[in-house]
């Protein structure tokens, strides 16, 4: 491996993202204010449906776009090793991390938001704009096309670089470092699957949440129902999710104070109180248990917002701090 | 009262005990999320010297609301198969056993482990005898998968808390956790979705109604 030429490479190839990628992030914003416009005014709400299905479209042209840099990413990302110069594996970021977190959510939502039947037109507008929120946060906030992977790309440029200094201990500190992280993090199977997961079932929860605005706006158990179903087919991966990630922390996160750290204890409050709306609604139909239900559907929604906030606030093992 | 009143409201009782106390733990966990924030800026040093007393504190809250959930599930979850006065004496004795191992062994760790073992052989017998009452197809009843489904996923509540409990650093941590892994997500599958994989819907359908003036 020649770090000069690989660090060439690899900036070659965040230039072409740039370019090709550019046009989306920007068009992003745009069909979040749009998205906006067509929620809020009654009268242009016939051409709301369409402009979803559009943001969903030009969401998926650049997941495609993330994926192919991705891989391209995947063949030029090399781990060798100080020792013998042999190549030790090659670095998997996932598609959900760092930079393309909120556009994975906003991806998510979106098709979701296109397969929606049950009381589609009452939900398209409050999904329509949490969706807007995600989008514009993507584009602005996240800007995975034109930065993508600042903490990845920092942490291997930094490997490159101690690479070619000929230090033979700041190489190995660097290799450590970086495979380290391959090993334990880019690369394992939880990283794979444990946001994804999340992603998943942060999408229904959006859903479950306008659907329970809703039901307080109409007092009708009907839309309560909808909600449910979104909640219940979120609540698995969540599960899932959670689960996966014990004895993945276990093992990565081996001498880390993670246990009742701040990320964590949102996530597990989460939890709890998506538990407890499914439990409480089993009485939905005793005298103003619905109120209730929906408190306890709006407050884990917001504690959903909190939790995924909290990586960015909290510091612990589980923040980006 | 009639039997099916008394039933209603030992059953509502029941849920609104497990919501209250899932609400307690969520609120744990927010306040001990606002203290490490606190902590981990004001204090230097906090993560070597602060948060190993943190830990401690924490699971030590969290142990006796674990506790009473573990009862509840044990008397709710059975509640169709047996005496309610039975499920409440198995509970005690249950919680005694408990006490002892945690006296004689002088580890609350051990007590409640042990604790947890009981609950989830008690819950696993539910599961079971929830299969066994069912002759043939009769098994694959709306009713009957969400009952299976509901022990399950309790099963796997309880495996797990046994896994995070006491076999962190066990060679059966890991067979453990996908045992529990398993029956969580199998039992929430069958709670939830017991309308689509059901062979005879036994259910009764519930009509949507208006919420007027409540």
């Amino acid at each position: 491996m020649n770090p000069a030429v690989v660090q060439a490479e690899i900036a070659q190839l965040i230039q072409t993202l740039g370019t090709i990628g550019a046009p989306i992030q920007a068009l992003l914003p745009a069909a979040a204010v749009l998205l906006v416009a067509l929620a809020t005014v009654p009268a242009w709400r016939p051409l709301l449906g369409p402009a979803v299905a559009a943001s969903a479209f030009v969401l998926l042209i650049g997941e495609i776009v993330l994926a192919w840099f991705h891989w391209r990413l995947y063949d030029l990302a090399v781990v060798v090793s100080p020792d013998t110069g042999r190549i030790v594996g090659r670095v998997a970021v996932p598609l959900w991390v760092e930079s393309e977190k909120l556009y994975v959510w906003a991806l998510t939502l979106a098709l979701m938001a296109v397969v929606i039947r049950r009381h589609r037109q009452e939900l398209l507008p409050g999904v329509a704009i949490i969706l807007a929120v995600l989008m514009a946060g993507a584009s602005l906030w996240g800007k995975p096309f034109t930065e993508p992977l600042p903490s990845f790309l920092g942490q291997y440029f930094g490997y490159l670089q101690a690479m070619a200094s000929g230090d033979p201990a700041r190489m190995f500190g660097a290799y450590q470092g970086m495979e380290g992280a391959r090993q334990f993090y880019y690369n394992t199977i939880y990283m794979w699957v444990h946001p994804p997961a999340l992603f998943f079932a942060y999408g229904t929860f959006a859903i479950a949440f306008v659907a329970t605005l809703v039901m307080v706006r109409e007092r009708h158990s009907a839309y309560e129902t909808t909600s449910y179903r979104w909640a219940r087919l979120g609540y698995l991966p969540l599960t899932a999710g959670m689960l996966l990630g014990f004895p993945w922390a276990i093992i990565a996160w081996q001498g880390e104070s993670w246990w009742w750290s701040g990320k964590v204890n949102m996530s597990i409050m989460m939890w709890l109180l998506y538990t407890a709306l499914l439990h409480a609604r089993l009485y939905l139909r005793r005298r103003s248990m619905w109120k209730w239900v929906a408190a306890l559907s709006i407050l884990a929604f917001l504690v959903l917002l909190l939790t995924y906030l909290a990586t960015y606030i909290v510091p612990g093992a589980h923040s980006y701090l | 009262m009639t039997d099916l009143v008394r039933h209603k409201n030992w059953d509502f009782a029941l849920t609104v005990i497990t919501v209250a106390l899932l609400g307690t733990l969520g609120v744990q966990s927010f306040i001990g999320t606002l203290y490490i924030w606190w902590a981990t800026t004001a204090i230097p040093g906090f993560e070597t010297t602060g948060y190993g007393d943190f830990v401690w504190w924490m699971n030590a809250i969290a142990a006796p609301q674990v506790i009473v959930l573990v009862i509840v599930m044990g008397l709710c979850v059975p509640k169709r198969l047996f005496d309610r006065t039975a499920l409440v004496v198995v509970s005690g004795a249950m919680l005694l056993v408990g006490l002892a191992a945690w006296v004689l062994t002088a580890s609350f760790q051990t007590g409640l482990a042990v604790y947890l073992a009981l609950a989830a052989l008690i819950q696993a017998g539910v599961v079971v005898l929830t299969v066994a009452g069912a002759r043939g197809p009769s098994y694959l009843t709306e009713g009957r998968l969400v009952k299976t489904g509901s022990g399950l996923l309790h099963l796997g509540f309880i495996a797990f808390a046994i896994v995070v409990v006491a076999l962190q650093r066990s060679a059966f941590m890991l067979p453990a956790f996908w045992i529990a892994t398993a029956f969580t997500m199998l039992g929430t599958v069958m709670a939830f979705y017991a309308d689509r994989l059901a062979w005879r819907k036994s259910m009764r359908v519930k009509v949507d109604r208006s919420f007027g003036n409540e």
